[in-house]
């Protein structure tokens, strides 16, 4: 903390590139063992919703028709009799190969079911979170910079409203409004009559991008502009809130005045001092916002009869196709882990005082 | 902020409409009149006039009476919602706090998978289970909502165990637990309130969706999402029939969400708006 | 010749409630060019707002009277003349170096972005703050000027805020309490260091502090504030040698001198006063230990005596007698 002649001169040598990549390797293997242990928990979870399901399995999977004997021989070919720690395991195997199970709604592996509306889904997601960064971050900047005045209480105002609106009834509504009674857009589906692209990556505007086929790719856009939009404005207005008031923390430092002092304009010490600063608690939260975006997908997804995860596991449920939920469940926990690794890589790229702490902390053990 | 005595306007606001919102759900299905809840086809799709402010439903239903009447399914079920879970996180922060420091550890590490699920889905996953009813759906919530208010108390209650106050306490003898029901739980009540009633209206949209889908309430009950749900094969017909149950989600998630940022400014919990996730 | 820096009849407001609340009273000070004035205060007494004020750090502060510099009215600026004058005329070193510097940016970008602000090419900018940090005893100032302020020690850091404020040529400097908030042991070294800064351009100082002790070699002018009013001015070895105000003493009383005991300080009984609650008359009385019955009455003028001035009765009296 304080100045000292020893100390001093050994200060820089502590954080040479080369020594630092150790506690940096420490830090993700520290991460990436807490998300096997949360996906494991997961899975524990996962295994006993499977258990604690009213009616029994093997009758579920044997069909209503199959007798006695038809339903004991598909316990034992689904291995039902085993002890429960037996079948436990016996679960976690399969995962690890890749085994989610078979739908009995589609009689394909879960995970083949999943290639193919996952990518839709994550298209949708993936939108959205750069419209929700793209919108929230710039207005709520400028809205700080009116200090509670004009556009800043305007903004505040808006925001409360917009977060409370039912994303599901806003997806219909703009529905109703867009396409039924302007006809300005695409209100249902992914796609227009005829135009196809190949399927590469499942997500078609990437895919018509990739084959070089601009009016595919203004199709595929048209479809996504209504729910992108409608869940933008859900998760853009939370992350607005939430910056406004980490801007309002930050703005109020010691270190603004001296950056007043040097003669910055109100605009540079916003967007190069105050805004790095107000930073890493939203992109934290915009880490946990992609769990709740799969969540609303689910419901603009039906709303706009977008064939994705959504689709798939209302129909999963409204079936009973407990492999198909259970499935789907556990791999958009497992993605939800991996952004999250994924947001700890840039709150560690991004905050120098974040570094400082887990290279010091790396040392110390 | 410093808390301000005066009841400013914006403020008085927020307090009528919840307090008019609270009064639908308690006391309006006693008021509506009995045509609320029985169909008469012959008057369906009536568009708002004098007599139906809001026009009638496809079963010929006065919308603004079933609005009201839902308030009690949407709203009281809601309010149960987040009053188990927090619950529930009051429990668990209590054990973290006066366990050993590894199963602490292994309590917040619990709560992290919690955190990596999507609401809406695991909801979905329970109501398949347990066969879609409003029921499944609150149990659903109920059972998936504590982890983050319980991280939330857990770092509150590792700050106050090493206030001054508290360390004399344990000093004298006093036991963790006691010292946690007695000092330092009653001193999070403010941040707990104030994260109630922002999650009462968190928890009145996912109800809502989850109705929706069809894994909430079913109709012919007047919860808000099943209304939506039934008026969305004539929304280009009968635009009032969706409009209205939706307007009634977001003034109730608003006011609610409103209300918790007054609380905030008036109890200054610190802790309950930052870092709540984190 | 004009100095350059006049103040007079400055008075500072902060909102408070619906209304204001004067912290600041009608004080009249100047600088000259290359002078040292040290404005001496308990912390409350309105001194780091006086300093505030000379820049208009704070947008929701009241100021009133009138502040020139260089011949220029600060009060009347515009925003944009404000940020011209700010970093390039007069330069701040403020209280808490562990606080005062962006904890996201590189020290070497903190100090360059006072030129790149002033159109300096990106190139020059960070080879002129190199260069003002070595100056300013930063070591391998060129490698380190990469580093983040967590990564600097409080004394460390302080250079990097000096070098923030000169770096762009400033003829005024402005350090508000620069040394309280380091470890005893550094702080003759940044006083030293700002001196020699100081001496090498010609600088005009002004220094805030609440400790007499730093001020005598320091300083050529003293300026005692109590509770939002300048009690008594002069130069500093007339403030040391004969104090007028009871206030002055007190504080000179207060200095820990090597030959004492540390725990035989004389502290001035009580605390200074809130601006909210400010005492009738002399704003002192209360805790004066020669207090008159005026002193409860009238407050006090600022009058000359001796080389400089002062506002107390009993002063005013005893001169009378003289």
């Amino acid at each position: 903390m304080f100045d000292s002649p020893a100390a001093d001169p050994a200060l820089p040598n502590r954080f040479a590139p080369v020594r630092a990549a150790a506690p940096l390797v420490r830090f993700f293997a520290r991460r990436i063992g807490l998300s096997v242990l949360t996906l494991l928990g997961l899975v524990t979870l996962a295994f006993a919703m499977t258990k604690f399901i009213p009616g029994d399995e093997a009758q579920v999977a044997a069909g209503p028709d199959a007798g006695p004997d038809q339903v004991e021989a598909m316990r034992a070919r689904l291995g039902l009799d085993a002890p429960a720690i037996v079948q436990y395991l016996r679960f976690i195997w399969r995962l690890l190969h890749g085994d989610l199970g078979t739908s009995i709604v589609t009689y394909q592996p879960v995970l083949r079911d999943l290639e193919r509306v996952l990518p839709s889904t994550l298209e949708l997601v993936a939108i959205t979170m750069v419209l929700n960064l793209v919108i929230a971050i710039p207005v709520a900047t400028i809205a700080a910079a009116q200090g509670g005045r004009g556009l800043d209480a305007l903004t505040r105002i808006a925001a409360a409203i917009a977060a409370g609106l039912p994303v599901f009834w806003v997806a219909l509504m703009l529905q109703f409004l867009l396409g039924t009674l302007a006809r300005v857009l695409p209100i249902s589906g992914q796609r227009g009559f005829g135009v196809t692209v190949p399927n590469w990556t499942g997500m078609r505007t990437l895919d018509a991008l990739l084959s070089g086929n601009p009016s595919a790719f203004l199709d595929a856009s048209l479809y996504l502009v209504l729910p992108a939009a409608t869940l933008a404005l859900h998760f853009s207005s939370q992350l607005f809130r939430a910056l406004r008031a980490s801007l309002e923390l930050a703005a109020a430092s010691d270190f603004i005045a001296p950056v007043k002092a040097k003669g910055a304009s109100t605009a540079r010490i916003l967007w190069r001092h105050a805004l790095p600063n107000a930073l890493p608690p939203v992109i934290t939260l915009a880490g946990t916002q992609i769990a709740d975006m799969l969540g609303a997908a689910v419901l603009v997804e039906a709303v706009f009869a977008r064939q994705g995860v959504g689709a798939y596991l209302a129909n999963a449920v409204a079936q009973k196709d407990t492999f198909a939920v259970i499935g789907t469940v556990l791999f958009v926990g497992a993605m939800v882990c991996v952004v999250n690794l994924l947001v700890d890589a840039i709150l560690l790229a991004t905050d120098p005082r974040l570094r400082a702490a887990e290279l010091a902390r790396g040392g110390r053990q | 902020m410093m808390a301000r005595p005066h009841l400013s306007l914006g403020d008085a606001t927020v307090f009528v409409l919840v307090a008019l919102i609270l009064a639908a759900a308690v006391f309006g299905n006693l008021l509506a009149p009995e045509a609320t809840f029985s169909s008469d086809i012959g008057n369906a799709f009536l568009p708002p006039d004098a007599q139906h402010w809001l026009g009638t439903d496809s079963q010929g239903r006065d919308v603004l009476w079933r609005v009201i009447a839902g308030a009690a399914p949407s709203l009281l079920s809601s309010m149960l919602v987040v009053t188990i879970y927090s619950l529930i996180g009051v429990v668990v922060a209590t054990l973290a706090t006066v366990v050993p420091r590894w199963l602490d550890e292994g309590l917040m590490r619990g709560t992290e998978i919690g955190l990596a699920l999507p609401g809406v889905i695991v909801a979905m996953g329970f109501a398949s289970a347990m066969g879609p009813s409003l029921a499944s759906a609150v149990i659903a919530m109920s059972i998936t909502g504590w982890p983050i208010t319980a991280r939330l108390l857990r770092s509150i209650t590792r700050q106050t165990m090493v206030a001054p106050y508290v360390q004399g306490a344990q000093v004298m003898g006093v036991s963790r637990f006691r010292l946690m029901t007695r000092h330092v739980l009653p001193n999070s009540l403010d941040v707990l309130i104030i994260k109630w009633s922002g999650d009462v209206s968190i928890t009145i949209l996912v109800l809502g969706g989850l109705s929706f889908v069809g894994v909430g309430a079913q109709p012919p009950s007047a919860e808000w999402g099943a209304m939506i749900s039934d008026a969305r094969s004539y929304v280009s017909t009968a635009w009032w029939t969706a409009a209205a149950p939706g307007a009634a989600i977001a003034l109730t998630a608003v006011s609610f969400s409103l209300l918790g940022d007054i609380l905030q400014r008036r109890l200054g919990g610190a802790g309950a708006s930052g870092g709540a996730r984190s | 010749m004009k100095p350059l820096l006049e103040v007079r009849a400055l008075t500072i407001d902060v909102p408070k409630g619906e209304g204001w609340m004067r912290v600041v009273d009608g004080v009249d000070f100047s600088i000259g060019a290359g002078e040292r004035v040290a404005l001496v205060g308990e912390s409350g007494s309105g001194k780091s707002m006086t300093a505030r004020a000379l820049m208009r750090l704070d947008d929701a502060l009241r100021i009133g009277g009138a502040i020139r510099f260089a011949g220029e009215e600060v009060l009347g600026c515009t925003e944009a003349e404000m940020r011209a004058l700010r970093g390039s005329g007069i330069g701040m070193v403020f209280q808490d170096p562990m606080a005062s510097l962006d904890p996201f940016m590189r020290v070497g970008d903190q100090v360059a972005e006072v030129l790149r602000i002033r159109g300096v090419g990106r190139a020059e900018a960070h080879a002129r703050a190199v260069a003002i940090l070595a100056e300013l005893g930063v070591r391998d100032a060129a490698s380190r000027s990469g580093a983040y302020p967590h990564e600097f020690s409080g004394g460390m850091r302080q250079r990097v805020v000096l070098a923030m404020a000169l770096v762009a040529g400033p003829k005024l400097l402005v350090a508000d309490e620069p040394t309280t908030a380091l470890d005893a042991r550094i702080q003759q070294q940044v006083l030293d260091l700002i001196d020699d800064a100081a001496a090498d351009r010609g600088l005009g100082v002004l220094l805030i502090t609440h400790n007499l002790g730093i001020v005598a070699g320091f300083a050529d002018r003293v300026l005692v504030m109590y509770s939002g009013r300048i009690v008594e001015e002069g130069p500093v070895e007339q403030i040391f040698a004969a104090p007028a105000h009871p206030y002055t003493r007190g504080l000179i009383a207060a200095v820990p001198r090597a030959d004492m005991r540390v725990d035989r300080l004389p502290p001035i009984d009580g605390a200074p006063p809130s601006p909210a609650r400010r005492p009738s008359g002399c704003a002192f009385h209360p805790r004066c230990p020669v207090r008159l019955p005026v002193c409860v009455m009238t407050a006090p003028q600022l009058r000359p005596s001796g080389g400089g001035s002062v506002a107390c009765h009993l002063a005013a009296a005893e001169e009378a007698m003289a």
